[in-house]
């Protein structure tokens, strides 16, 4: 049988402790609270894959950096080369032949073929046999002019010398090559690198705000704890500071708060007291982030969103179990710190009443020090008599000491 | 009516895709008409080796006629020759020697379909890249109602296909992303088409206790239903799935269906069953946590349309856009691209059971809506319907002539598919189905 109590189906609307803004005849009447219902119902049934999909991308994200691909990096590395290799400073031909020699292999130098060869009979040599016969013939009559040795000789030496230098000449365009070839890797590997560099440095810094703004909300829970610690304990005569009077007066004994107040300070001090303390913290945030929390140069709520519980639409991951250590506080805490008396306040009741009997217990260790106090100027003030003192709570609204008997 | 149904391969343990596909369709319809197959001797998609004797055979009440394969499948020359067409610039005559080459060649079926065509309203064909869909589609285009199955590979890129897609009475595409290809491949605006898919033969009730029981399955698990092959994309998921559980706290096994052309690792949380049957493949399914369907190729995955019936969420590859398309429509699945989203995914969907169930009822409803057979019935029969009503305006063009077959001005078939457009196509199906 289907629940048809309208408070069953009301109770259904609590969402991360938020009441739907429901009042008078829409929460007597039950077809809007049905429709109302419906509606939440479908909405728990809708699901967008899409949208799903982009917040775990986005948390990929947020968590690694951008990832780029082995090419997307050659890519990237290609461009920053292509900036160094300015064709207004480099030749552009010398350039495209780097290139090439880079992507062809260097050939071993082909030996020059000899421009000419030059022996004894190669002056007399010709294709056609008859003259050749001629000129064998009248040989002895050509020396008998002149000698022709020497000049064989030359044209040999010249020959054997054009041959050395077109070697040398091919050896030093290999060498050369090669060394093209070598400085053009390095310089594209070089580049490659810090490209790849680059991108891990981008990719660290972004894990180092992340990790920072981690550490910057644990130390935010430690201090707000300390805070409900101190708040919670009953300030001695001697001390000045304002304490919150929400904390001290627990809410359930309101008489004893008013008889204990005296008029006109609660309104003014609480809130001086609230100010003074946001001022402070602020004052002790490190530099490099917002007032609200988030590190400079990352979204606001990035860090925040990690922090969430599965209730704020992200799952529970393997990574963000440092995050959920903390304890049951799976809210905003940075919101929760910059309200600060009021959100103390309420958290008071839930803690202070086991904490609290921890603290009279130092309290009472501490007594002989706090029951002489040095008067000063501070402990004049207004805000010291909100307080009572620990004797005068009844003892009716006192917490169960969990260590005493 | 009188139906004449193409397939390349036809038989009640074929377990290919559009063969299933086409005997899915053909023993449904059987109630509304008289239905008759057409199909090859073969067995092996790879071989095409001619298996089954030719002639009259009849299929879970169908009658089925097989004719024999001219030749088995050269796997050099088949090899040889789509490395020729999908990577140079070629000539018709090569497309035609590269369909001859990858088979199944049945000149007789072609005959007895040109012949019977004449006698029946509609011939429906399967899996436009085979020649019997093919060379049926030229033959008796003025009845040819077309069931491409195409996937986008390289194949779809062929020129002598966009003349098909835009000749034939109608086409039944499998998906929205299958249907935006092809016009935007062919230009085949004019040709009636509807997106219908498949169906499947979802049993009444499931027994997850027994396949637990049977298969040992104690842990969580997560199931893959397929061939296990790297082209299906099993060696990824092998990946992902080893570093998902390196890292993880959660006990989770990877358990597998299906018949290994892959090696499969061994690992203690890797559970590979083997083939099994389809009552247990169901009761696997409906007892895992989820489907993971890595496969970068696909033209519908009747396995995710299988567990999304069963009411479990599917995770699946994004490079598939079919499979991406079918996640976001149904608001039933997750998708991944790399080992990190896949982890992420995979945690997001395990550790909100409110979301997996959900998923689940998405894809539920999602398989009533669009797969339930009462819905695919009714669209083929109104198509039916509708082609009766109006003659075809426009025929088959002709194929080149001798010269031009010849001539080498085609372009390769791999860039004709990488310029098609890509991803899901989402907005369309989500304005038809509200």
């Amino acid at each position: 049988m289907a629940d048809q109590n309208p408070q069953h189906g009301r109770r259904q609307h609590f969402h991360r402790g938020r009441r739907p803004d429901r009042r008078g005849d829409q929460r007597r009447g039950p077809g809007p609270a049905q429709s109302q219902e419906q509606a939440v119902r479908e909405h728990r049934e809708h699901v967008d894959v899409e949208q799903i999909m982009r917040e775990i991308r986005s948390r990929i994200s947020q968590r690694h950096g951008i990832e780029l691909t082995t090419q997307q990096i050659q890519e990237l590395a290609a461009r920053r080369l292509e900036a160094i290799l300015d064709p207004r400073t480099v030749k552009p031909s010398l350039l495209e032949q780097i290139r090439r020699s880079t992507s062809t292999p260097v050939d071993a130098p082909a030996t020059p073929e000899a421009t000419y060869t030059f022996e004894d009979t190669t002056i007399y040599e010709t294709h056609r046999g008859a003259l050749r016969f001629f000129r064998r013939l009248l040989n002895p009559l050509l020396k008998l002019f002149f000698n022709p040795n020497p000049i064989s000789s030359a044209l040999s030496a010249q020959a054997k010398l054009n041959q050395a230098a077109a070697l040398r000449e091919a050896e030093r365009d290999r060498r050369q090559a090669e060394w093209n070839a070598l400085h053009y890797e390095i310089l594209q590997r070089l580049v490659l690198e810090i490209a790849r560099t680059s991108i891990d440095a981008q990719q660290l810094s972004m894990r180092v705000e992340a990790l920072s703004a981690k550490v910057e909300f644990a130390e935010r829970r430690a201090r707000s704890i300390e805070g409900t610690l101190q708040q919670v304990r009953p300030a001695p005569r001697h001390e000045s500071g304002p304490q919150p009077p929400q904390i001290q007066q627990p809410p359930r004994d309101s008489a004893s708060a008013e008889a204990t107040t005296s008029p006109g300070a609660p309104e003014s001090a609480p809130s001086e007291g609230g100010r003074r303390r946001r001022r402070r913290r602020r004052g002790r945030r490190p530099q490099g982030f917002t007032p609200e929390g988030a590190p400079m140069g990352v979204a606001p709520g990035a860090a925040v969103t990690e922090a969430r519980g599965p209730e704020g639409g992200d799952a529970p991951d393997v990574d963000d179990v440092d995050d959920e250590d903390g304890g049951p506080d799976n809210g905003d805490e940075t919101d929760a710190f910059d309200a600060a008396p009021s959100a103390d306040a309420e958290a008071a009741p839930v803690q202070s009443e086991v904490v609290a009997s921890a603290v009279e217990e130092i309290r009472s260790e501490e007594a002989p020090v706090h029951s002489e106090p040095v008067p000063s100027a501070a402990d004049t003030s207004a805000d010291t008599q909100t307080e009572p003192p620990a004797a005068e709570v009844p003892e009716s609204s006192r917490p169960p000491d969990p260590f005493g008997d | 009516m009188k139906l004449v149904f193409v397939v390349q391969r036809y038989g009640a343990e074929i377990n290919g895709g559009g063969e299933l596909h086409a005997r899915y369709v053909a023993e449904r319809l059987a109630a509304h008409a008289d239905v008759r197959v057409l199909t090859t001797c073969a067995r092996d998609y790879v071989t095409w080796r001619n298996e089954w004797p030719p002639g009259e055979d009849r299929v879970n009440g169908i009658p089925v006629e097989r004719f024999a394969v001219a030749h088995e499948r050269n796997l050099i020359d088949f090899r040889e020759r789509s490395d020729r067409i999908f990577r140079d610039p070629h000539s018709v005559q090569e497309e035609f020697r590269w369909l001859d080459s990858q088979g199944p060649t049945s000149p007789t079926l072609i005959k007895r379909l040109a012949r019977v065509a004449d006698e029946c309203d509609f011939v429906v064909l399967f899996s436009i890249r085979y020649g019997p869909a093919f060379y049926g589609a030229r033959f008796a285009a003025s009845k040819a109602v077309l069931v491409p199955t195409a996937e986008r590979e390289a194949s779809l890129g062929l020129s002598i296909l966009q003349p098909v897609f835009r000749g034939v009475r109608a086409i039944m595409y499998n998906t929205f992303e299958e249907r935006a290809m092809i016009t935007a491949l062919s230009s085949n605006e004019h040709v009636p088409g509807v997106v219908v898919g498949v169906g499947s033969q979802i049993p009444d009730t499931v027994d997850v206790e027994r396949a637990r029981r049977t298969f040992g399955l104690d842990n969580p698990y997560i199931i893959y239903v397929g061939r296990i092959d790297s082209n299906k994309g099993c060696a990824d998921l092998f990946r992902h799935f080893t570093e998902y559980t390196d890292g993880a706290s959660r006990p989770l096994d990877l358990v597998l269906i299906g018949t290994p052309v892959l090696p499969i690792p061994s690992h203690p949380r890797i559970k590979h069953l083997g083939f099994v049957a389809d009552r247990d493949k169901f009761d696997a399914i409906a007892g895992a946590e989820l489907l993971v369907m890595p496969s970068p190729y696909e033209s519908l995955s009747m396995v995710a349309l299988e567990a999304w019936a069963l009411g479990r969420p599917v995770l699946a590859s994004a490079r598939c856009d079919v499979l991406v398309g079918q996640c976001v429509r149904s608001n039933a699945g997750l998708y991944y691209e790399d080992a990190r989203e896949f982890a992420a995914a995979l945690d997001r969907i395990l550790a909100d059971p409110a979301l997996a169930a959900t998923l689940g009822r998405n894809g539920r409803a999602f398989y009533a809506r669009h797969y339930s057979w009462p819905v695919i019935e009714r669209k083929y029969l109104d198509m039916f319907e509708q082609l009766r009503g109006e003659p075809a305006e426009y025929g088959m063009e002709p194929i080149p002539g001798w010269l031009a077959r010849r001539t080498t001005t085609v372009p390769p078939a791999a860039v004709v598919v990488n310029a098609l457009p890509t991803g899901p196509v989402v907005g369309t199906e989500r304005s038809e189905s509200r």
